[in-house]
């Protein structure tokens, strides 16, 4: 930092009153011949009487002096600031300005204004400006004859769908949303398995469209994609359906404005659209995984966009948070490798039985009816329906139990042949009843709008279970 | 070469060709384009010249011009 | 902001920050060669020699023309030349 001006240095803006207050008082400062630098954030006109005026408009000198108030007064002796004061207070200024019987007749004390340094937004464009702003990842220079919004596109970091073009600016405004070093190795991103950083994912949670306060949900949906059994690889790779999907627990969700009601699963909310999304960036850009080059669905899901949501939690029900052995109330996400949304029509049922059964008929279409112990199942029960099982006092357990249950098929059914359909079960469960899924391949939560008597299944990857992907938990740090 | 640009950009190679004074504004288009298309350039002058001098100016670039097309530049 | 727009890369910095140009194919056989016109003056007697050229080695020519050079080609156009052609030659700026 340059070395300050000896004397007397004020930093001041025209539109403060306090500064408008003190403006006289500027040459009676300098009437000793004591040197009086004025540096102003907005009117160069302002500070009359000084000895200098600097046009601080681009406020590198207000940021560099970290001026937070207005009017700041600074003695300087000797290129080095010795003490100041902000705002206006008869006595300090007296003092540090060494002048007995300065400003007797304003008033003894008024408050300053804020600095411009601080206005919302302006910390991040001067801290880039300045040079203070320091990113590993490499920069990026856009053509001035570019949109940067084309540029992006052009340089294959979208999705399809525009992205945010991700500045310094914004970049340093999302890290503001965690505590964690920008620096910070999160893994290594399939299929490249290149390093991801706590900077790499706040750069694509900026194209997604985030605001920094999911950051802290974006980033354990990353962790959680990238531990070993959720196997991300064979997720991207497979000629199958499956994309991550996450379901958000815990009080987090609501703090940061998710949905868990009306249309959860689909488009409108900005915190669940961008939280999958940016997800889905970073496997992109980060890991490389792109459709036709390692990603290999045949056909995809629209969910392969975005697909994430928060559980609308019920005091009858645990968690699915708690589910998977966390305390009610922890911040979690946990992600599913999840197909399309399959509806569930059931508007007669009053009895949990029934709907239980209505649920496990819908469930034997996951992957195939003829099919089994390939895909989880992710359930998704609306309140309406999730009311005629609290009125029965059934909880989440005593309904997995009851599908499980159901969910035990006639071999004779599954297997191949059978029903004129090559497809199935080999020949040797003839005779068997075969389970539809692996053991812990239900998950059920609740989410939804409260009117409609509709539930959906979630397919997952068929090849669910240690032999590709199980589901994973993790929980959400700031 | 915007042209070109937008042919690149639907996986369609392409090759500008240009007489020697555009040299320094196809440099300034490419960093303000933020792409670098291939470019072939012919001695300037075009609009002077004989039918038999364009033909020979072409028959001299062919070899550039495919080369700026194929795998082997 | 003063200066070019910067952009912070989202991905692994795996491959050259300069945008890469498309694939090209090992040579020019069984391709088709589109040449535009810009419509500069004499620049059509140079592209019709580089067509004979080309169509004297078994390649397939296709001959189009834009309506002035003074503008990016227009959309329509840009979309017939991408479904009818393999690669593209534009000449002749002066």
């Amino acid at each position: 930092m340059p070395s300050l001006p000896d004397g007397l240095v004020v930093v001041a803006k025209r539109e403060c009153p306090t500064c408008t207050l003190v403006e006289p008082l500027l040459a009676e400062l300098t009437a000793d011949g004591t040197p009086v630098t004025v540096y102003v954030q907005d009117d160069p006109a302002f500070g009359r009487g000084a000895t200098r005026v600097v046009d601080d408009t681009r406020l590198e000198h207000s940021f560099a002096l970290d001026v937070e108030i207005v009017p700041t007064l600074i003695r300087v002796e000797d290129g080095r600031e010795v003490e100041r004061t902000y705002g206006w207070h008869r006595g300090d200024w007296q003092r540090i300005s060494g002048r007995a019987g300065l400003g007797a007749a304003l008033p003894e004390v008024r408050p300053g204004c804020g600095s411009l340094t601080l206005e919302p937004g302006v910390a991040e464009t001067l801290a880039v400006r300045f040079g203070r702003a320091k990113f590993a990842s490499r920069a990026v220079e856009i053509g001035a004859a570019e949109d940067p919004e084309e540029a992006c596109f052009a340089r294959g970091w979208s999705d399809g769908l525009p992205v945010i073009p991700p500045t310094r600016e914004r970049v340093l405004r999302m890290l503001s949303g965690t505590t964690r070093d920008p620096g910070e190795i999160i893994g290594m991103v399939p299929p490249d398995l290149a390093p991801c950083t706590v900077e790499k994912v706040a750069i694509n949670a900026v194209m997604a469209g985030c605001k920094p306060e999911y950051l802290p949900v974006v980033l354990a949906a990353v962790e959680a994609a990238l531990i070993d059994e959720f196997g991300m690889h064979g997720i991207l790779c497979t000629t199958m359906f499956c994309g991550p999907l996450v379901v958000v627990n815990g009080p987090i969700a609501q703090a940061i404005g998710m949905n868990s009601g009306v249309n959860a699963l689909g488009q409108g909310n900005r915190a669940n659209a961008t939280i999958g999304r940016a997800l889905q960036l970073v496997i992109r850009n980060v890991g490389g995984g792109r459709p036709g080059e390692v990603d290999r669905s045949a056909l995809g899901t629209p969910g392969k966009y975005t697909f994430c949501f928060a559980e609308a939690e019920h005091p009858q029900w645990n968690p699915l948070s708690v589910e998977r052995g966390f305390a009610r109330g922890t911040n979690t996400v946990t992600l599913f490798a999840g197909e399309g949304v399959q509806g569930i029509v059931d508007q007669k049922s009053r009895t949990p039985e029934s709907l239980a059964r209505t649920f496990a008929l819908c469930m034997r279409a996951v992957d195939h009816p003829k099919l089994a112990m390939a895909g989880d199942a992710l359930l998704v029960v609306s309140p309406e329906h999730s009311r005629v099982f609290f009125d029965a006092g059934w909880s989440k357990a005593r309904l997995l139990e009851e599908l499980t249950a159901l969910l035990q098929l006639p071999g004779d059914e599954m297997v191949v042949g059978a029903g004129g359909i090559a497809e199935g079960l080999p020949l040797s469960m003839k005779g068997t009843r075969v389970p539809k899924f692996r053991p812990g391949g239900i998950q059920i939560v609740r989410a939804g709008g409260s009117a409609g008597l509709f539930s959906a299944v979630i397919a997952g990857w068929a090849a669910s279970g240690p032999v590709g992907s199980t589901p994973v938990t993790k929980e959400i740090t700031t | 070469m915007h042209d070109i640009a937008e042919f690149e950009s639907r996986s369609i190679p392409g090759v500008g060709v240009a007489s020697t004074e555009f040299v320094p504004a196809a440099a300034a288009q490419a960093k303000s384009l933020g792409i670098d298309p291939k470019m072939v350039f012919v001695p300037h002058p075009i609009q002077d010249r004989t039918d038999e001098e364009l033909r020979t100016l072409a028959e001299d670039a062919v070899e550039r011009i495919v080369e700026a097309i194929t795998a082997r530049s | 902001m003063n200066g070019p727009t910067v952009l912070l890369d989202p991905t692994a910095e795996l491959a050259p920050v300069a945008r890469a140009l498309s694939a090209r194919p090992p040579s020019l056989d069984g391709k088709r060669v589109g040449i535009l016109d810009i419509s500069k003056a004499r620049g059509n007697v140079f592209l019709d020699r580089v067509d004979e050229l080309l169509a004297g080695r078994g390649i397939t020519v296709m001959r189009y023309r834009k309506p002035t050079f003074t503008r990016p080609a227009p959309a329509v156009l840009v979309q017939q030349i991408a479904a009818e052609v393999d690669l593209v030659v534009e000449g002749l700026a002066d």
